[in-house]
């Protein structure tokens, strides 16, 4: 995707390099005017920025033909239509200004996902003012449009797309908020500089064997994927389960994506070692790790995680498997972290 | 979740703002359908009809090809009715046309953004082209429409009634700019690109007039001009306004001539001056007219002629008013040059010989001009003629047929008639057509003229006297001197006419209505560069100049934008806390050192976290957080709550800040 807005910058314009300079700038300048934000931000007059859209231009550039007719003419009437015409860019101007002010932006959620899948960047809009605010637009920087109608006293939650390509912490600076309502003759935005991290996990892929020898115990296993025996029950699908274990009779029955648990016997217990994998490269040592820890999680497995200069203990259940990934996630990007 | 991508939206009805699109564009169409050739409306209409159906089939949109080939037909056609495609008539016909073949390929945003900008200027065309009170509505209606349209354009699920509130509610809070900016903005003096202004020609008099021309006017009740006299009034009989004079006789019809300028006998003025201002419709003629003989060109604009009528220098597009000194007597001592006596006597080489076989009777047998005029006019009286709005048509030998056998006609057929009669006998005359008489407002306190007053009479040239006013019409029908055409000749009229001037109460209701024109005309259509001096010297200027314009033009502006960015946003932003939570907001400002409130904390939970990190605080602190929760949840007393309120802003503003341990 970076490769692709590069290449979109390169083609949209020869002086790519001076309108990327000047774009960092105002955005550097706009962080600065508002400093970071903790949610939930409020937004008021000194952070909205207002300005006509191609439509404006085009229609002030219209108001301008008629001033000219009516001035050569001496034309009260045509006169008087344009400076109504006038004043009512005027009141559009500050309508559109109004139906972004006062908006809150109350909370922001993103959950971590495997790389080379879609974050959704979850956002809630709250509306205290005394009317509605139709046709808000939020998007990230170069992302997506994502349209909202607010009620008065009403809020609602946005989903925005985020592309996750790499593991490691996807870092967003600032997320906009627009509108062009309600005659699209001006757009009124604003940046909201929340700075949001997504841990992207690395991308489960592999096929080796899960290695069998484990700590205490050298029971028997099922082929890797299979499942375990034991019957624990559904549960909801997240990103990385492997469809075999999807419920789709259920889902066909239009219930949620859920995924059938089983239960390896108590007894099951792995450690995976990142030292092991020496024959790959280490993105895909990573991959590899990865895949086991979300496989042997998905059968119930208890597993633990030896990387270098740390060591996760054996365990099972969501939050062990978050430390994990979360670990092999962030694996030599210490710095990412600051 | 219910946020959607606006191209989702658009998917799903793309309708609407087509619909609002053809409304807008069609709207624009209908307000010139009267004025451009009707083909070219019709063709604008099936235009907008061909994009509808297209868009309920999904299909039948015309090719490029297509559409190239229908805009070539078509420039071609503007072309061979106008001539060129300059002018306002001209290109408001080619926009009406180019418009609706550009409806055919709206498809994006952009194209109907671009479809209303062109009804908005068929708008401003429409503006230019008539200023009418009446039509000020309609043209209301249309920007409203065209703004509504914008809205739903902009976002196509826009209901119809929140696009028009939308639109209705911005048109109306532009309106008291709208007025600021017309009163203070700075207007030119003058055009600085003449544009013709195209050939949409109005009825009225002209420089021809063939003898049945001037009955065609008499039913038509639409003002021609008004006047409003500073000091007495001429009596009714002499109220001729001038207008063109004309010279020329083809045996059918009189022109102006094509006579060379030449200097007018000195004349001397008798009677009584008369001061007087005229508000002249925009006519599109260049003819301004003023009572009989005028003292001086009243006007740059306009040139006095030699034989008395005034020329202005263009076609009147807009309203003018001028002020002027008059006299209805004159007298020229000294004999006419030898170029007009010969223009003003002759006659075609042939035709009308018993008319001319007449005139040379009386000639033998009179002993002065004196004498020949007073015989032609009794002869008239004495007839059996008869005024008449609808004479019978008349052949070859016009004047002899109307002299010797109808003797049914019109005051143009009498004056025609009459000049002939005086020409033939040697006697220089010429035929003027203008207006007699004009209806009392007494509302405006003004003489109102209407087309229907039009009229014809005659000058010849006595010496001693001069040019002399001859009106043969009123030996015929002598009540003509003192009422209008409308009141002489009732059964004539079309029914419409009739009825309203039979009712006193419709009368009366016109004249009002009459009276509201006048007014618009003279202070709204008319406003210009010195009516703002004036309205700016009335505010206490001193020596108003543009300079002042521009300072109240700027005032007006910013102090409107003022008023609307407070109005438009006031209740957006979240309400200002109340005493008490402002009260709250200072107390944890002061506590900021020790501990930030998080946002979720409520005022107890927030005590606990400062007691926790300051334990010495807590015979301070706590009470006070814990008196807010109490004001701020417990039910209020009605009698101390308020009292309570304001001792716990006391207390919060007493209360002093905590050091820091550092600070200790």
């Amino acid at each position: 995707m970076p490769g692709a807005i590069a290449a979109e910058r390169a083609r949209g314009s020869r002086f790519a390099g001076l309108t990327g300079a000047l774009e960092k700038r105002a955005a550097e300048w706009m962080r600065r005017r508002q400093g970071v934000e903790q949610l939930p931000v409020t937004l008021e007059r000194r952070r909205l920025y207002i300005l006509p859209t191609r439509g404006g231009l085009a229609f002030a550039a219209l108001l301008f033909l008629m001033l000219l007719a009516g001035l050569n003419y001496a034309n009260s009437l045509a006169l008087f239509l344009t400076f109504l015409l006038g004043g009512f860019t005027l009141v559009v101007m500050q309508q559109c200004h109004r139906n972004l002010l006062g908006t809150e932006v109350a909370s922001t959620n993103i959950p971590a996902v495997f790389a080379g899948s879609t974050a959704t960047l979850q956002l809630t809009l709250a509306n205290s003012g005394a009317a509605a605010r139709p046709g808000l637009e939020a998007a990230l920087v170069r992302g997506q449009r994502v349209a909202a109608d607010l009620p008065a006293g009403g809020r609602q939650r946005l989903e925005l797309p985020v592309a996750a390509p790499r593991r490691g912490l996807l870092r967003i600076e600032r997320l906009r908020l627009s509108s062009a309502w309600p005659f699209g003759l001006f757009r009124v935005w604003t940046w909201v500089h929340t700075p949001i991290d997504i841990l992207v996990y690395p991308r489960p892929h592999g096929s080796l064997p899960m290695p069998s020898e484990s700590a205490r115990s050298a029971g028997s296993r099922s082929p890797a994927g299979a499942g375990g025996d034991e019957w624990a029950g559904l549960r909801p699908f997240r990103d990385g389960d492997s469809p075999r274990q999807v419920d789709w009779k259920a889902y066909a029955r239009e219930a949620p994506l859920l995924v059938k648990e089983y239960v390896q016997g108590a007894s099951e217990l792995r450690l995976f070692e990142l030292a092991q994998l020496a024959q790959l490269d280490e993105e895909a040592r990573l991959s590899q790790l990865a895949r086991w820890v979300v496989d042997a999680e998905a059968r119930g497995e208890r597993y633990g995680l030896i990387l270098p200069g740390l060591r996760i203990a054996p365990d099972r259940g969501p939050e062990h498997r978050h430390r994990c990934l979360a670990a092999l996630a962030l694996f030599g990007l210490e710095d990412a972290r600051r | 979740m219910s946020a959607t991508v606006p191209a989702a939206q658009r998917a799903g009805v793309p309708l609407a703002p087509l619909l609002w699109t053809c409304a807008a564009f069609g709207g624009g169409v209908l307000l010139h359908a009267d004025r451009v050739p009707p083909w070219a409306a019709a063709t604008a209409l099936l235009f907008i009809a061909w994009r509808l159906l297209a868009a309920r089939r999904r299909s039948g949109h015309p090719g490029i090809v297509a559409r190239a080939v229908l805009a070539l037909i078509l420039v071609a056609a503007v072309l061979a009715r106008f001539h060129t495609l300059n002018g306002l008539a001209a290109g408001t016909t080619l926009l009406l046309l180019m418009g609706g073949l550009k409806l055919l390929e709206t498809r994006a945003p952009r194209d109907e953004f671009v479809m209303i900008a062109a009804g908005l200027f068929l708008l401003l065309a429409a503006c230019l082209d008539r200023q009418d009170l009446a039509r000020t509505p309609l043209y209301s209606l249309h920007a409203w429409l065209c703004c509504a349209a914008l809205a739903v354009v902009a976002a196509p699920t826009t209901s119809v009634r929140a696009a028009l509130s939308l639109a209705g509610r911005a048109l109306l809070i532009a309106v008291p700019l709208a007025l600021l900016l017309f009163v203070f903005f700075p207007r030119l003096p003058g055009a600085f690109w003449a544009i013709p202004r195209g050939d949409l020609a109005l009825s009225g008099l002209s420089d021809t007039m063939t003898p049945g021309s001037i009955g065609l006017l008499a039913t038509s009740y639409d003002p021609v001009f008004r006047v409003q006299f500073s000091g007495p009034m001429p009596p009714a009989p002499q109220r001729y306004w001038r207008g063109p004079v004309l010279h020329e006789f083809d045996g059918q019809s009189w022109r102006h001539g094509g006579a060379a300028e030449h200097a007018p006998p000195a004349r001397e003025y008798l009677g009584v001056p008369y001061h007087y201002r005229v508000q002249l419709e925009a006519t599109r003629q260049r003819w301004w007219f003023a009572l009989d003989t005028l003292l001086q060109a009243p006007d740059s604009r306009a040139s006095l002629l030699y034989d008395g009528q005034l020329l202005g220098a263009a076609p009147l597009t807009d309203p003018v008013s001028f002020e002027a000194v008059s006299y209805t007597h004159t007298r020229s001592r000294g004999a006419l040059d030898e170029r007009a006596l010969r223009e003003e006597t002759s006659l075609p080489g042939s035709g009308n010989p018993r008319t001319r076989a007449l005139a040379q009777a009386w000639r033998a047998r009179a002993g002065s001009d004196e004498r020949i005029v007073q015989t032609a006019l009794d002869y008239l009286r004495t007839g059996g003629f008869v005024y008449s709005l609808e004479p019978e048509r008349l052949g070859s030998d016009a004047i002899d047929e109307f002299l010797f056998r109808t003797r049914v006609g019109f005051c143009g057929h009498y004056a025609s008639a009459f000049v002939v009669l005086m020409r033939a006998a040697g006697i220089p005359a010429r035929v003027v057509t203008g207006y007699l008489g004009g209806e009392w407002i007494p509302f405006g306190g003004y003489l109102l003229v209407r087309q229907s007053e039009a009229h014809a009479w005659a000058e010849v040239w006595l010496t001693g006297s001069g040019w002399t006013r001859v009106d043969p019409t009123a030996v015929v029908a002598p009540e003509r001197l003192q009422r209008g055409i409308l009141d002489l000749l009732p059964q004539e009229l079309p029914v419409r006419e009739r009825l309203l001037h039979a009712s006193p109460w419709l009368t009366h209701l016109l004249q009002r209505w009459d009276a509201t024109n006048a007014w618009w005309t003279n202070h709204v259509l008319r406003f210009d560069y010195e009516s703002q001096l004036d309205v700016l010297s009335r505010l206490g200027v001193r020596a108003p100049d543009a300079r002042y314009l521009g300072w109240a033009f700027m005032a007006a502006l910013c102090g409107w934008l003022l008023i609307i960015a407070r109005q438009v946003g006031r209740d957006m932003l979240p309400a200002r806390p109340d005493a008490l939570g402002r009260a709250y907001a200072r107390l944890c400002r002061k506590l900021e050192r020790v501990a930030v409130r998080a946002p979720h904390q409520g005022p107890l939970d927030f005590a606990a976290v400062l007691t926790a990190r300051r334990p010495d605080l807590i015979d301070s602190v706590r009470p006070l957080l814990v008196r807010y929760a109490h004001l701020r949840y417990a039910p209020p007393d009605p009698v101390t709550h308020e009292r309570e309120i304001e001792a716990f802003r006391r207390a919060v503003r007493d209360f002093r800040s905590p050091r820091t341990r550092g600070e200790r």
